[in-house]
């Protein structure tokens, strides 16, 4: 329910009319005439071209992927047009690889800090939001748009130049604060400080749409609950959890929900730094199927880890999509 | 009152935090050659001049890389405006058989992994023929963002009571005439904010564009940018041009539709 208020609240009033419950659309499509035939296929008609699209650009990918992972397929047999299979080679190659577990073990903590970060500073923020006055809160809003809307690359070209070893701002701020060890020091000598930069540009970029989404969310919240909680003298914290919470906990689940899915399918940011380095040490599974796939040309291979990858995907979404459709029932 | 005036200064802080990175991007640029790889500390600029814009909008590739870019980006978002539309038209204007699955199919293939999707793609674009060639970026960024469109314009048209159609077509206009003259206006508001959103998933996309696309002529605007030391060396000050020029059709769009933009992604993603 409050993802419904929310959407409605953060649009301007006439901008997005809400939608319409679907007996009113239904009620008008009785009322018309049994058409020709036409009429009836008029809807299938409509939907060709997207059905065609996404079952060629999207369905069928779905099924190679699970078709490759069964075939052992390097470059010579790519050439060569070869078809080998190997049953579950691939799998046993990719699960037997040491690295492979390293490699899930650093996606798993760095999706998760991430995530617990975003989320939780968006949270905060949203809230902070609220008791800001309203120049500071303007001028909030307007820097987070400006992190928000900056290219991927862009930002990350920034980050380079602002983590600079010899020249980035931050190691001279450091060193101008006292403490001289910064003078030249590398932020990227190693798997874990460069994922933190990495962190924090992700985090960063993330923060606007959690914090927007969420005082979205808080701003749709009835002011008489709050004026309630205040007559029978609750604390700040007892307002959040009996008022606050329980209206925000479905958004807040929703855009957790999707930042794990876009925080696990980072590349370019962990390309672009170390390339996965130094010595492998950044590497995600993104990069490790990257890696495997199209750097090496161990297609099959690299097809197995997509696949697993899809598996972890999938349930998240799976999980996402089930309460999206319990909180909106009825709507498809 | 001490408690407002704290939070207002966390507030200014956040601020600055997230302003930053965009403000060092601007004045690194906009510092004259010479300036910018100092060791002085020099967090406001003393003097400022253009020529670093001059430099990247020169550099061999940048030109060529952002006409890729929005040549892929505008046919993409095109080609899954028109049919997202049609699409979306019949899953909320028509009652027919199998429309629940239709729907339901279009939500799944909004959340599909496509980053997962990067070797069957890749086989699949060589089979085709098409790789090395836009025209496979252009289908990825097209079958990234149609079911997007469709799912969220659906929600647009759902809007919009059908009754307002029907009172046309009683007035004489054909079926495509009243989605003509009365649906589609309507919808205008909608339509932006979907292509806009659209406009910058394709904008941004970096990894199929590195992976179908190895000639240096045909790079998009993201690739060109990751192999930026090639092209400036340390020359950062132009490093910081090219990303502010790239940046700047990103925010324009953003700018446009920066209310809508909340509604546009939490309609999508959490409303039904």
């Amino acid at each position: 329910m409050t993802a419904v208020k929310t959407t409605e609240t953060a649009a301007p009033a006439g901008d997005i009319p809400p939608a319409l419950p679907p007996a009113v659309t239904g009620g008008a499509r009785k009322r018309r005439r049994r058409g020709s035939s036409f009429d009836r296929m008029l809807p299938y008609l409509l939907l060709a071209p997207a059905l065609i699209a996404i079952l060629w650009l999207i369905g069928w990918p779905v099924v190679s992927v699970f078709v490759t992972s069964f075939r052992q397929l390097n470059l010579g047999e790519l050439v060569r047009g070869e078809i080998v299979w190997t049953g579950f080679d691939n799998y046993v190659t990719v699960l037997q690889d040491e690295r492979f577990w390293d490699v899930s073990v650093r996606t798993l903590v760095f999706t998760v800090s991430v995530v617990v970060a975003s989320v939780g500073m968006g949270l905060g923020i949203a809230l902070l939001m609220r008791v800001l006055t309203p120049w500071v809160r303007v001028a909030l809003q307007v820097a987070m748009l400006c992190a928000w809307a900056m290219p991927i690359l862009a930002s990350t070209t920034v980050y380079q130049w602002m983590f600079d070893q010899n020249y980035g701002i931050l190691n001279k701020t450091l060193v101008q604060l006292g403490f001289d060890s910064f003078a030249g020091y590398s932020w990227f000598s190693s798997g874990t400080s460069t994922l933190s930069v990495v962190g924090l540009l992700i985090i960063w970029q993330a923060i606007p749409f959690l914090a927007f989404s969420l005082y979205a969310g808080l701003v749709g919240i009835p002011r008489d609950l709050y004026e309630a909680a205040g007559i029978d003298g609750a604390t700040g914290w007892q307002t959040f959890r009996a008022v606050t919470w329980p209206e925000i906990r479905t958004l807040l689940m929703m855009v957790t929900f999707l930042s794990t899915l876009w925080d696990f399918k980072v590349f370019a940011q962990i390309w672009v730094f170390r390339e996965g380095g130094p010595s492998g040490e950044s590497t995600t599974l993104p990069v490790l199927q990257y890696l495997e796939g199209i750097a090496k040309s161990h297609f099959g291979v690299a097809a197995a880890i997509s696949v697993l990858m899809m598996v972890i995907l999938g349930l998240i979404t799976f999980q996402y999509l089930r309460k999206l459709l319990q909180t909106e029932e009825g709507k498809i | 009152m001490l408690k407002k005036s704290a939070a207002n200064i966390a507030g200014i802080v956040l601020a600055l935090f997230f302003i930053f990175p965009t403000y060092w991007m601007v004045t690194s640029a906009l510092k004259p050659k010479g300036s910018t790889i100092t060791s002085d500390y020099d967090l406001i600029p003393f003097s400022v001049t253009l020529t670093n814009f001059v430099t990247a909008w020169t550099k061999p590739g940048f030109l060529s890389s952002l006409g890729n870019s929005l040549l892929v980006t505008l046919t993409a978002v095109v080609a899954a405006i028109v049919i997202g539309i049609t699409a979306a038209v019949a899953m909320s204007r028509f009652a027919f058989r199998g429309r629940k699955s239709f729907v339901l199919l279009m939500l799944v293939a909004q959340m599909a992994p496509f980053e997962a999707l990067l070797i069957p793609m890749f086989l699949m674009m060589r089979d085709l023929g098409l790789y090395e060639h836009l025209t496979s970026l252009i289908l990825v960024y097209f079958a990234v963002t149609l079911p997007f469109c469709a799912w969220t314009l659906r929600g647009f048209v759902n809007g919009i009571p059908a009754e307002l159609e029907e009172a046309a077509m009683v007035d004489g206009c054909g079926r495509w005439g009243a989605f003509q003259k009365v649906t589609l206006p309507l919808l205008g508001p909608g339509l932006v904010a979907t292509s806009v959103f659209a406009f910058i998933t394709a904008w941004n996309e970096f990894l199929f564009a590195k992976v179908l696309i190895r000639s240096q002529d045909s790079e998009t605007l993201p690739v060109w940018l990751s192999g930026f030391q090639t092209a400036f060396g340390t020359d950062w000050g132009g490093a910081m041009a090219a990303s502010a020029l790239f940046t700047v059709p990103a925010l324009v769009f953003f700018l446009i539709v920066q209310r809508k933009m909340v509604a546009g992604v939490t309609a999508g993603a959490v409303k039904g």
